[in-house]
């Protein structure tokens, strides 16, 4: 199957500051991807790039037309949540659903409307005397009602109480996501995407510091809880990672098969919290 | 065809305001005024017709059916300029949406919801030119026509109460249904003359990082000083006034109603004597007879390069 973005050498810079540096990707239809990156790392810059938003250098394909120049018929298969977006304060829940029932040919108002009223939002609000949490909540209810083939959420629950936060992910999971979407989020609540994504893209510098599915990190990755005993031959093997946890050294190792860290302690697939800390080390140095 | 229509509905939600109610209150202010000074005429008249002890009870048989019909003929002149007020606010109105458009979207990010739908920057750029100089007026137009016939029917009535009856003359003279179509056809004049006002406040909308109305209007003026100063300076043979008056005027006067009467090929005078009809019939024919001009047409080019250079400016700017 084709892939739904492919990137070779996709470059974007601010004067003399590069955000996104020569950056080589493809994302396949039917995952759910996972951007994470510290701030200021391009993670936004890269998904302006991919959405039209912004000029850039190198090749860009998505879902086979160039974001610069189709950026009008990209945006009926493509649907986002920028991480700084707002709705316009002077817009009602009933107008919003109008108008983008109204210019967007894959809306689907009942479901938008559904979504609404499991929420507190009343048809003749206006988004100037919601919440924030409220205006996230519209936002979401129109952009899930759109029937896009590739879906992009720029920290998409920020301001979201726990509640909510879970339900939308399952929602995200249940109703919308199927084999002919894709989507990529970001967040910094990385436990939450943890369970939902099939692949994981580490931004670090404007460089992709890893690229790999779910699958391949745990093939790939494996956590000891190493006894203290065994620390030192655990150490020649080159961990990525180690901490102290109760006394113990907990370690990560990348590409040691399993079967050789076995017999130093209990092993385990790391979380995505700990792999990203130990991928991003020395960033704040 | 139907996402420009929303595009229109859209610009009217949130400018509401600006070109619904502030025309409405204006004609509403004025219907106020006239009523209130036809109350305290109709009083007054009562207490003098006291203090002067005769016996009448009404103006009838004072006023013959000649002073009614030339009463409606000039009452009807006027009646066009009732409409003056409401124009002026709602190009205020045009000047201050387009100073905005392209602007407060960036400035409170709505601008990244509204690109995150299938809205090309050439729909959106011109659905706001198309609310600025056809829409606007058009409500405009359609608020100053009721205001117009309720000021009308105010002094009918108080007409009435005073005991002359001029219903009869004032409803058959045809200028008061002439009128609005008149005004009517003057908007497609009004839209070209607009346009390099339009454009170059939308063009410096989607360019500012900030402060937007300080470049609009400071931008022409500096210009116009700096022209000035040279002139005088260096006692070029330039017309300076020609230029304060095409360039900077055109940039930043052009969305008030009426400017292109001073620079039509003929100049217009007020024809006091002349009948209601061919007094703004006349201001009808100079007005498309600019159309002869090429005042107007480089103008309104201009202003469609400078909203072109808006589309493109759109697309560019890239939020960082």
């Amino acid at each position: 199957m084709s892939a739904v973005i492919s990137a070779k050498g996709l470059t974007k810079r601010y004067g003399k500051t590069v955000a996104v540096d020569n950056i080589d990707l493809e994302i396949q239809r039917g995952r759910i991807v996972g951007l994470i990156g510290p701030n200021g790392s391009g993670k936004t810059t890269a998904l302006k790039t991919i959405l039209g938003l912004a000029p850039f250098e190198g090749e860009l394909n998505v879902l086979g037309m160039d974001p610069r120049s189709h950026r009008d018929a990209l945006m009926e298969q493509v649907c986002f949540i920028a991480d700084v977006a707002i709705l316009p304060r002077w817009l009602r829940v009933q107008d919003a659903i109008d108008f983008v029932a109204g210019v967007h040919p894959k809306f689907n108002r009942a479901k938008a409307e559904k979504s609404i009223a499991h929420t507190k939002l009343k048809r003749d609000m206006r988004v100037k005397e919601m919440s924030k949490g409220m205006i996230v909540q519209l936002h979401l209810a129109l952009v899930m009602a759109i029937d896009a083939q590739l879906l992009v959420l720029d920290e998409p629950t920020l301001g979201l109480d726990i509640l909510y936060r879970k339900q939308f992910y399952q929602h995200l999971l249940e109703d919308y996501f199927d084999q002919n979407k894709t989507i990529i989020v970001t967040t910094h609540q990385v436990e939450e995407i943890e369970h939902i994504v099939t692949d994981l893209i580490f931004i670090r510098d404007g460089k992709l510091a890893l690229t790999a599915s779910m699958d391949e990190v745990s093939q790939r990755f494996c956590e000891v809880m190493v006894s203290a005993a065994n620390t030192d031959v655990a150490r020649k093997l080159n961990p990525i990672d180690e901490r102290q946890v109760f006394g113990k050294s907990v370690m990560l190792f990348d590409g040691v098969p399993r079967a050789v860290l076995e017999p130093l302690g209990e092993v385990r697939t790391p979380g995505i919290a700990d792999l990203f800390v130990a991928t991003m080390k020395g960033i704040y140095l | 065809m139907n996402t420009f229509k929303w595009l229109l509905k859209r610009e009217y939600w949130e400018h509401k305001g600006a070109f619904f109610w502030a025309p409405v209150v204006v004609g509403a202010i004025m219907i106020l005024v006239i009523t209130v000074s036809l109350i305290i005429a109709l009083a007054g008249m009562g207490d003098g017709m006291k203090i002067n002890g005769v016996n009448v009870t009404s103006l009838a048989t004072a006023v013959t059916p000649e002073q009614v019909s030339v009463f409606a003929a000039k009452f009807i002149f006027g009646y066009a300029g009732v409409s003056m007020p409401i124009f002026m606010v709602v190009g205020i109105g045009v000047f201050f949406f387009c100073l905005g458009a392209l602007f407060d979207e960036r400035r409170d990010r709505s601008v990244l919801f509204w690109k995150s739908l299938p809205l090309s920057d050439n729909a959106t750029v011109l659905s706001k030119v198309a609310m600025a100089i056809v829409i606007a007026p058009v409500i405009a137009l359609i608020i100053a026509t009721m205001t117009s016939l309720i000021i009308v029917l105010t002094v009918c009535v108080a007409a009435a109460v005073a005991g002359v009856n001029v219903f009869g003359a004032v409803l058959t003279n045809p200028g008061i249904y002439v009128a609005p179509l008149q005004l009517a056809a003057i908007l497609p004049i009004y839209a070209l003359w607009a346009l390099p006002t339009v454009g170059w406040l939308l063009m410096v909308s989607a360019w500012a990082r900030s402060k937007p109305l300080l470049w609009a209007v400071g931008v022409p003026i500096m210009t116009g000083i700096l022209v000035s100063w040279a002139h005088h300076l260096f006692s070029f043979d330039w017309n300076v006034a020609w230029f304060w008056k095409n360039i900077v005027g055109r940039m930043l006067g052009s969305v008030l109603p009426g400017g292109w009467m001073s620079a039509g090929p003929g100049t217009f005078a007020g024809d006091d004597d002349a009948g209601a009809l061919t007094a703004f019939s006349e201001v009808l024919v100079q007005s498309w007879q600019m159309l002869g001009g090429t005042n107007i047409w480089l103008g309104a080019a201009t202003g469609a390069a400078m909203i072109y250079a808006a589309i493109r400016l759109r697309g560019w700017r890239d939020e960082g």
